[in-house]
């Protein structure tokens, strides 16, 4: 009845609370250290070319040189994140569908809760460089446009569990919508892509590939935002437990 | 049970759906009319636009934004009827296949739904595109909305099965709708557009968006047929 797997499991012989705040102690230095490297260690990415040499900080300059860059050091890697924990929710959903286990719906609904929150996250800090780069707050932009849709399907994803009472239709309802979305996602990110539409902006970016400091403070940013997710999932994971075995006592209590 | 059997059941429940519209001719004439005071909106939202302003550019967004508005209230239709009468019920007591049940339940949609652009499309025509050349061939005009009508008949079955026995019921589908269309709207407007304006190079869209939107269908269409089982059993 009890899940007690979460807290009693030990991988590679340490239990699982001690992984929880290992990474969360790693995942945060990690992701600090992207930031931190992402402003004082990266180089400014080159830009389009400007009409005069400049000197700047003693180099002589003749491209446009984008601070605005530095948010990608955040952005992609809470949108990659976004996918990966999304993942989660189809895979518990096809496991609650084959089990029929109430834990693995649990599962699939906070795995989607830590989307939406990286989902935003990827949004808003999308929606900043769309600002400064091109100058509005909001474009239906390829990117973004698939964003928004993320945010929706995600966001109705919890408007159907909520409007179904009974337990167990709520659960596989949850668990069909929530592969149905899965499957969505890349599928409106390729289209939007693959269709081009004439307002598309076209962004232009000379040379492309990361250099060695970039690549470095990116992938930093990666593990660390992922073990972050991973983290804000377990803990979430523990306070539905807590609470799914105070119902349980209370229950037996009364009983 | 045998192959022929499986046919029989989706026959059985097909001829259902059509007999009952023969009869009460509801669904049908809610839809249409349902349409028609769409492009009544239109009308009033384009009044005021200019001579200027060429209607063709986005006509194929003005036709898809009816066409799924109808789909709506049809597919909420087409599985209330099924749920307050207590058919859907019965259905799942006698011995049939689920997905029998889909298939009958997804084509019976796809029909009433062609017929309904069958209706709109010549008003829509008339009322918004008299007189005006159309740059593609007209024979390409109705394989976007075949590509589009499979898809909005198919995963809509599916999300009109677990709107109507949620709370919401009206609610809950658009909000589950819309978002898991877009990739197939935005690949049939995309279409839809190119054989409408005819810009240059608009037959590579045109193939292109479409090749898209059949793939969305069959994804999504097995998804649908295999999850259906779980939605009506739950």
């Amino acid at each position: 009845m009890i899940d007690k797997s979460v807290t009693q499991r030990r991988f590679l012989g340490i239990p699982g609370n001690m992984w929880t705040i290992g990474l969360l102690v790693v995942g945060a230095v990690l992701t600090t250290a992207d930031f931190i490297m992402a402003f004082f260690y990266t180089p400014l990415v080159v830009g389009a070319q400007v009409a005069e040499t400049r000197i700047i900080n003693g180099i002589a300059v003749s491209n446009q040189l984008l601070f605005s860059q530095k948010i990608f050091y955040f952005h992609v890697p809470v949108a990659i994140g976004s996918f990966l924990v999304f993942f989660f929710t189809a895979y518990y959903g096809v496991r609650f569908l084959m089990t029929k286990e109430k834990k693995f719906d649990t599962r699939a609904r906070i795995a989607t809760e830590v989307t939406l929150l990286f989902v935003i996250l990827t949004l808003i800090t999308g929606d900043i460089w769309t600002r400064y780069e091109w100058g509005v707050w909001w474009v239906w932009e390829p990117r973004l446009t698939t964003y928004f849709i993320m945010t929706l399907l995600v966001i109705a994803y919890f408007v159907l569990r909520s409007s179904i009472e009974d337990e167990e239709r709520r659960a596989t309802y949850a668990a069909v919508f929530g592969i149905i979305a899965f499957l969505d996602a890349p599928i409106s990110f390729a289209i939007t892509r693959l269709i081009p539409s004439s307002v598309h902006p076209v962004v232009l970016r000379s040379g492309g590939g990361l250099t060695g400091p970039q690549l470095t403070a990116f992938l930093l940013g990666l593990f660390g935002m992922l073990m972050t997710a991973w983290v804000v999932y377990q803990v979430r994971l523990r306070e539905e437990l807590a609470k799914e075995r105070i119902e349980a006592l209370k229950a037996a209590l009364e009983g | 049970m045998a192959k022929a059997s499986s046919m029989r059941q989706f026959k059985a429940i097909l001829k259902k759906d059509i007999v009952m519209e023969l009869r009460t001719k509801e669904m049908l004439t809610s839809m249409g009319l349902y349409a028609v005071l769409v492009l009544v909106v239109y009308q009033i939202a384009l009044s005021q636009a200019g001579a200027s302003f060429d209607v063709l550019r986005i006509a194929a967004g003005l036709l898809w934004l009816a066409l799924i508005f109808t789909s709506l209230l049809g597919l909420n239709r087409s599985l209330v009827h099924e749920k307050d009468q207590g058919c859907l019920d019965a259905l799942l007591l006698a011995p049939v296949d689920r997905p029998v049940i889909f298939f009958a339940k997804a084509i019976g949609n796809l029909i009433f739904l062609l017929m309904v652009e069958i209706i709109i499309l010549p008003l829509f025509y008339f009322f918004f595109l008299a007189g005006k050349t159309l740059g593609g061939p007209l024979w390409m005009l109705p394989l976007p909305l075949l590509v589009g009508s499979i898809g909005i008949a198919g995963v809509g079955t599916l999300l009109a099965t677990m709107s109507v026995n949620t709370t919401g019921k009206d609610f809950i589908l658009p909000v589950l709708f819309i978002p898991v269309m877009f990739p197939l709207l935005y690949a049939s407007v995309a279409a839809t557009s190119a054989v409408l304006i005819g810009d240059p190079g608009y037959l590579t869209v045109f193939w292109n968006s479409l090749a898209l939107g059949a793939g969305y269908d069959a994804i999504m269409l097995l998804a649908a047929y295999g999850l259906y089982e779980f939605i009506i059993g739950a």
